[in-house]
Parts: structure tokens; C-alpha cells; sequence
């Protein structure tokens, strides 16, 4: 067995572990940070495969960015204050975890010899005219084959990727628009509002304020009715 | 000369070659201890700088506030940081009743262990690197959106409503100000071509070894967007709203005692010297210099941007949390993507490499016409930007008046009524 086989061991029984944690676990604050030891055993997958930048990519955005999300959602969710949060889905979590894993297994495992990304029909239409291997398509390597090592370049082949029109192009700009939509309506919806709104809001809530009364007045306070002695009630029909 | 110079590898050298000859019948084994040792000595060198600067800080802080600083134990104090440590030792360690005991003990553990995975990765002179990762930078910035975690446990776990609330505020911080840290590294990693330290420093060297133009020259406003937010990240005075005492006690370390809490102090200490080794790797061309062995300019360079940290936190107040995010979201963040597409725009202009002005086109110019374009540029954004947001607060402050001169109103009106 060589170092790379046992670190590959090990690190595959911690994600495991963590990840059975994280399903079983009643604890949801818990089983978000046993999340984070499953993001951090993927990084380490990656560093094995030579690939620093997917391991590096995996700590800033997965642990840094989706668990601290995950976790904020944990703590901010509404009756969360004094008690330990427990998971009642775990059942229905299993059967989709289940279901996404076989897809997967359909699409990825050994029963197929080689990946062909390119002719899946969706990536058809951002890559035409490239093997596999220009696109991130992974051919199956048997058991007991050396696996090919990671060029020395992939760092630029990636970043050039990313802006070949018979790559990824599309999709990188596509998700480009995404976040700068993100980001506006962010902006938009935490913005500080001006002094000179802020008049206007407050004038136009006095008006409201002013219009409520008016329309109360002319209803001839019909909300204060039921709490008048009986006799009041009748006195005003008579009039 | 050489020897000097070459000090801290030839000593790497030695102690591998006796390694080597203890397990010389298993390469593996040999290699396994090296690089074991080597991170022993870094953690050490990091821990044992923290003890260091403790000492430093407070003499420097105490000379800026015209106080005098430790001066009992020992020689001008010096024993000072070893009384600290027993101190801490010797405190009682508690864990509150109702903590969650797992996450409450191993936050501290967390945030010791990201900080020292920093200096895996530090070039501290040429051939002596933990690793010489060819992601290293973005390594780096990884490395510390880790310390959120630990900061979380600690906050939760701690059952504390104060360092809940430190946890929330460290996280709206230390994930905001990430933001400008990644993109006014970009225009480095840019010019530089790589992302691997050792190869952004060889690009502030020349082919002989003398030191080039350092990068704080191509990018004044990087540099100094990056040292601030910088700070940010390290959650060091003015930013330290995480713990602040007169508003949150002492935010998410507040039920920590002893020795956890000193790992939270050296966490932020060595986190702190990290940045000021990055930025000077970053931007004052790292162990490049002159005369002086590069180890030597190394720390120099570090010791001059730790300095500008401990300054500013003896002179600076701490500032209001909508005024840092403020001027995060709403003046660093922009200004810099700016930035980061006209230096862009610049760089793909005015080239250096004849063969790339070959292949894409461009103005082949000198690395000093190009440094001084770039510097041009740059000092333009950051001045246009600065008058922008100055006009800006006055027009702001102008309308606040104008409420006020307008509600003033209002009371006299409904008063005289």
C-alpha cells in the first residue's frame, strides 16, 4: 500500500464519518460543523489528485462561505433561542440523498468505461469541436493503471477555459450576470435611504396616519361600538 | 558573504542530512520527518514571535500613549510575556454549565491551528519555504475565512448571549472585508503572472538578484486597501468591534479562561504577523534587498508593517460597526474593482515581454514606464475616489442638517400653534 493509498483511506473514513454525523446527529449546529470536517475532507481528496486549486477553491468557498451561511441559517431560524435545534427530516433527506447518489453513480460510476461530457446535450451547447479532456470530461481509468498527472499549467488551461468561446464562456458569463444581479439587489434592498426620503416617508405617513382617523370618524367609530353599554347602542339608533 | 546569506538553508540542509542518514533506508521515512520538523519549527517561530510581540506591542503602544509599559519583571520588563504565560497557565479553567463542551473546547484549538497553516506557504528567504504552493496566495486567503469557524464555535458553544453576539459581528466583518483582500490581490497575482509567492517575489527581483521595483509601486492603492482590510481580518484596533468590552464585554472569547484564551490571543497575534509577512511578500518585494542576508530584510519588512498595526492601534479610537461596513461595502469594494479593471485594461496596453507584445499586441515599454503608468493610474483612483466620497459625506451631512433645520421648524411651529 503506498502513503498516497492510506491518506486516501483515512481521509475517505473521515468524510464518511462526518458525513453519517451530520445525518444522524439531532444537533443541527452540530451537524453543520461535522459539514465543515466533510468540506474539509473533499479539500483534502483534492490536494491527493494534485489539484490545489479545487482544494484551495473548496476551503474559501465551501467552508468559508456556504457553511458559514448554513451555520447563520441554524442560529437565526425563529424559535432557536434557548433550545438545541433538532432535524425531523431525516428521513426525506435520506431518500433524496439516496436518489442524487445513484444518478450520480449512473452518470459518473464504473458502469461506464468512459465520460463523454461533450455530447451531453447541455454542454453540447457551449462546447463544440473538443475532446473530453478539454472539458473537464474524465475518462474512467481501470484498476491498476497510473492515472495521468495533472499538467503543470492547469491553472492557466482552467483560467483559459473560462474565457474560450468554445468553452465556458456562456456559462461564465452567465453566472457572472448572476452575481451582479445578486449584488444589486442586495444593494437594493439594504441600501440606506436619503434624508430627503426619509422626509417624504414621514410626511406620507402622517397623511395615512391623518386619512385612518378621517375614515374612523366617519364610520362613527364602529370599532368602539361592541364596548359600549348596551343602552348607549340603543340610544344612538334612536337618534 | 555567503554564508550569511544563505544561513537558514544551509542549516535546513544540515539537519535534513542528518536525518537523511538516521532513516537513510526509507526515503519515505526521511522525507516524512524533514518536513515534520520543519512544520515543528515554524508553529515554534510563530508561537514564540507571538510571545515577542505581546512584549513589543505593549512597550510601543505604551511609549505612543506616554505611559512607561511593563517594566517589573525582569530587565526592562523583558520577562514580561514568560509572567503572562504562567499566568495563564496557572488560571483555572472553567466551561460553563449549559456549554456545548465539544465545540466550546476545540474552538480554540481551530483558530491556533488556521493561523499557523499560514506560514506553510511564507517564503522567509530563497529556497526556504514550507511549500511552495502554486495557489499560495489564494491559499493564504482560504486559510483565514477558517478562523470564522473557530470564532462560531466559540460563540455558540459558549452559550453566552454576549458572544453570540461577538460571533455575528466577527463574521459580517471578517466575511465582508475578504472581499477587497481577494480583489486588490488580483492585480499582483496579475502582474506577477502566478500565484505562488516564491514566484511573486522573484518578480520584484531582478535576474541578478537585486531588488526590482517592489509591487507597492505599481499598486499604492492596493497596498494600502489590502494593509487596511488586512487589519480587518485580524480583527486588530480600530477593528476590534468583535471584542468590543464597553459594548459586548469581550465578544466571542468572554467565558474563556487560561490557556484557551491565550490560544485566541495567539491566533490573533500570528494571524496578524501573517498579514504583516504577506503584505510585505505582496508588496515590499519580500526577502529581496540589498547588502543585509534575505532573512533579515524579511523580518525588517514585517517588523515595519507590524509597526504601522501597533501605531494605529495606539492612536486610533475604535470605530462604529456601520462605519466599517460602510466603508467596506461602499468605498473599498468599488473602488477596487475599478481598480482592478483599469490596471487590467493597462496591463494587457503596456507590456514588458517583447514576446507577448508579439503574440497580443500592445506598447512594449520598460518595467519603470510601466511602474510609473500604473502608479499614475492608480494614485488618480485613489485621489478621484477620496474626492468622490468626501463630496459625498458633505451632501449627506448637508441633507441631515436640512431635517434637522426642518423638524426644528415643525417644533416652533407646533409650539407657537
Amino acid at each position: 500500500m503506498t502513503i498516497h493509498q492510506v491518506l486516501f483511506i483515512v481521509i475517505a473514513l473521515a468524510i464518511l464519518g462526518a458525513a453519517i454525523f451530520v445525518v444522524t446527529t439531532s444537533n443541527l449546529f452540530r451537524a453543520a460543523l461535522m459539514m465543515i470536517l466533510t468540506f474539509f475532507g473533499v479539500a483534502g481528496l483534492f490536494v491527493l489528485l494534485d489539484i490545489g486549486l479545487f482544494a484551495v477553491a473548496q476551503v474559501l468557498i465551501y467552508i468559508g462561505a456556504i457553511s458559514i451561511l448554513v451555520i447563520f441559517a441554524v442560529m437565526l431560524t425563529r424559535g432557536m433561542q434557548g433550545m438545541v435545534p433538532r432535524n425531523s427530516q431525516a428521513v426525506a433527506a435520506a431518500v433524496v440523498a439516496g436518489i442524487i447518489f445513484f444518478v450520480l453513480l449512473l452518470l459518473f460510476g464504473p458502469l461506464r468505461t468512459t465520460i463523454d461530457v461533450a455530447r451531453w446535450p447541455i454542454v453540447s451547447l457551449f462546447a463544440r469541436n473538443v475532446s473530453p479532456r478539454d472539458v473537464g470530461g474524465v475518462e474512467w481509468i481501470p484498476p491498476g493503471q497510473p492515472i495521468p498527472a495533472v499538467p503543470e499549467t492547469y491553472i492557466a488551461d482552467f483560467g483559459r477555459a473560462l474565457v474560450d468561446l468554445n468553452q465556458y464562456l456562456l456559462p461564465f458569463l452567465l453566472i457572472a450576470f448572476l452575481v451582479d444581479v445578486v449584488l444589486a439587489g442586495a444593494i437594493f434592498i439594504a441600501r440606506q435611504r436619503r434624508p430627503a426620503e426619509v422626509i417624504e416617508d414621514r410626511q406620507r405617513q402622517a397623511e395615512e396616519a391623518a386619512e385612518e382617523a378621517e375614515a374612523m370618524r366617519r364610520a362613527g367609530m364602529t370599532p368602539d361600538v361592541a364596548a359600549l353599554p348596551e343602552g348607549a347602542v340603543a340610544s344612538t339608533a334612536e337618534h | 558573504m555567503n554564508f550569511i546569506n544563505d544561513l537558514l538553508k544551509i542549516i535546513g540542509d544540515f539537519i535534513a542530512g542528518i536525518i537523511n542518514s538516521i532513516f537513510g533506508f526509507s526515503p519515505f521515512l526521511a522525507d516524512l520527518v524533514t518536513m515534520g520538523l520543519a512544520a515543528v519549527i515554524l508553529c515554534t517561530f510563530a508561537a514564540l514571535s507571538f510571545m515577542g510581540l505581546t512584549y513589543v506591542e505593549r512597550k510601543v503602544v505604551a511609549r505612543i500613549q506616554d505611559r512607561v509599559g511593563p517594566n517589573q519583571a525582569g530587565p526592562l520588563g523583558l520577562l514580561q510575556p514568560i509572567a503572562d504565560g504562567i499566568k495563564m497557565f496557572t488560571k483555572e479553567d472553567t466551561t460553563p454549565a449549559a456549554a456545548d463542551r465539544w465545540v466550546y473546547n476545540l474552538a480554540p484549538l481551530v483558530i491556533a491551528v488556521f493561523a499557523l497553516t499560514t506560514y506553510a506557504v511564507l517564503p522567509f528567504a530563497p529556497d526556504v519555504v514550507g511549500t511552495n504552493l502554486n495557489v499560495g496566495v489564494f491559499y493564504i486567503i482560504a486559510v483565514g475565512s477558517g478562523s470564522i469557524v473557530a470564532i462560531i464555535m466559540a460563540g455558540w458553544g459558549s452559550n453566552n448571549k454576549y458572544a453570540l453576539l461577538g460571533a455575528f459581528r466577527t463574521v459580517a466583518q471578517l466575511v465582508g472585508y475578504e472581499v477587497p483582500m481577494l480583489l486588490n490581490v488580483l492585480p499582483v497575482v496579475m502582474l506577477a503572472g502566478s500565484m505562488s509567492l516564491v514566484d511573486i517575489i522573484n518578480q520584484q527581483t531582478t535576474l541578478n538578484g537585486n531588488p526590482g521595483i517592489p509591487f507597492i509601486v505599481f499598486f499604492p492603492l492596493s497596498a494600502l486597501v489590502f494593509l487596511i482590510s488586512g487589519i480587518a481580518e485580524t480583527a486588530r484596533s480600530p477593528f476590534d468591534l468583535l471584542e468590543a468590552e464597553s459594548e459586548i464585554v469581550a465578544g466571542f472569547h468572554v467565558e474563556y479562561s487560561g490557556m484557551k484564551f491565550a490560544l485566541f490571543f495567539l491566533g490573533e497575534y500570528v494571524n496578524a504577523l501573517a498579514v504583516a509577512f504577506v503584505f510585505s511578500t505582496l508588496f515590499l518585494g519580500g526577502y529581496a534587498g540589498p547588502v543585509l542576508p534575505p532573512y533579515i530584510w524579511l523580518l525588517l519588512k514585517a517588523a515595519a508593517v507590524f509597526f504601522v498595526f501597533m501605531w494605529l492601534r495606539g492612536t486610533l479610537p475604535r470605530i462604529r460597526v456601520d462605519q466599517m461596513h460602510n466603508m467596506n461595502w461602499k468605498f473599498f469594494v468599488p473602488v477596487s474593482i475599478v481598480h482592478l479593471v483599469v490596471v487590467m485594461a493597462l496591463l494587457k496596453l503596456f507590456v514588458t515581454n517583447p514576446a507577448m507584445a508579439q503574440a497580443n499586441g500592445g506598447i512594449l515599454v520598460t518595467p519603470g514606464v510601466q511602474a510609473a503608468i500604473l502608479f499614475t493610474a492608480s494614485m488618480l483612483i485613489l485621489i478621484g475616489s477620496l474626492m468622490i466620497a468626501a463630496r459625498r459625506a458633505r451632501i449627506m451631512r448637508l441633507q441631515e442638517e436640512a431635517v434637522l433645520e426642518q423638524r426644528r421648524a415643525e417644533n416652533i411651529a407646533a409650539v407657537s400653534a
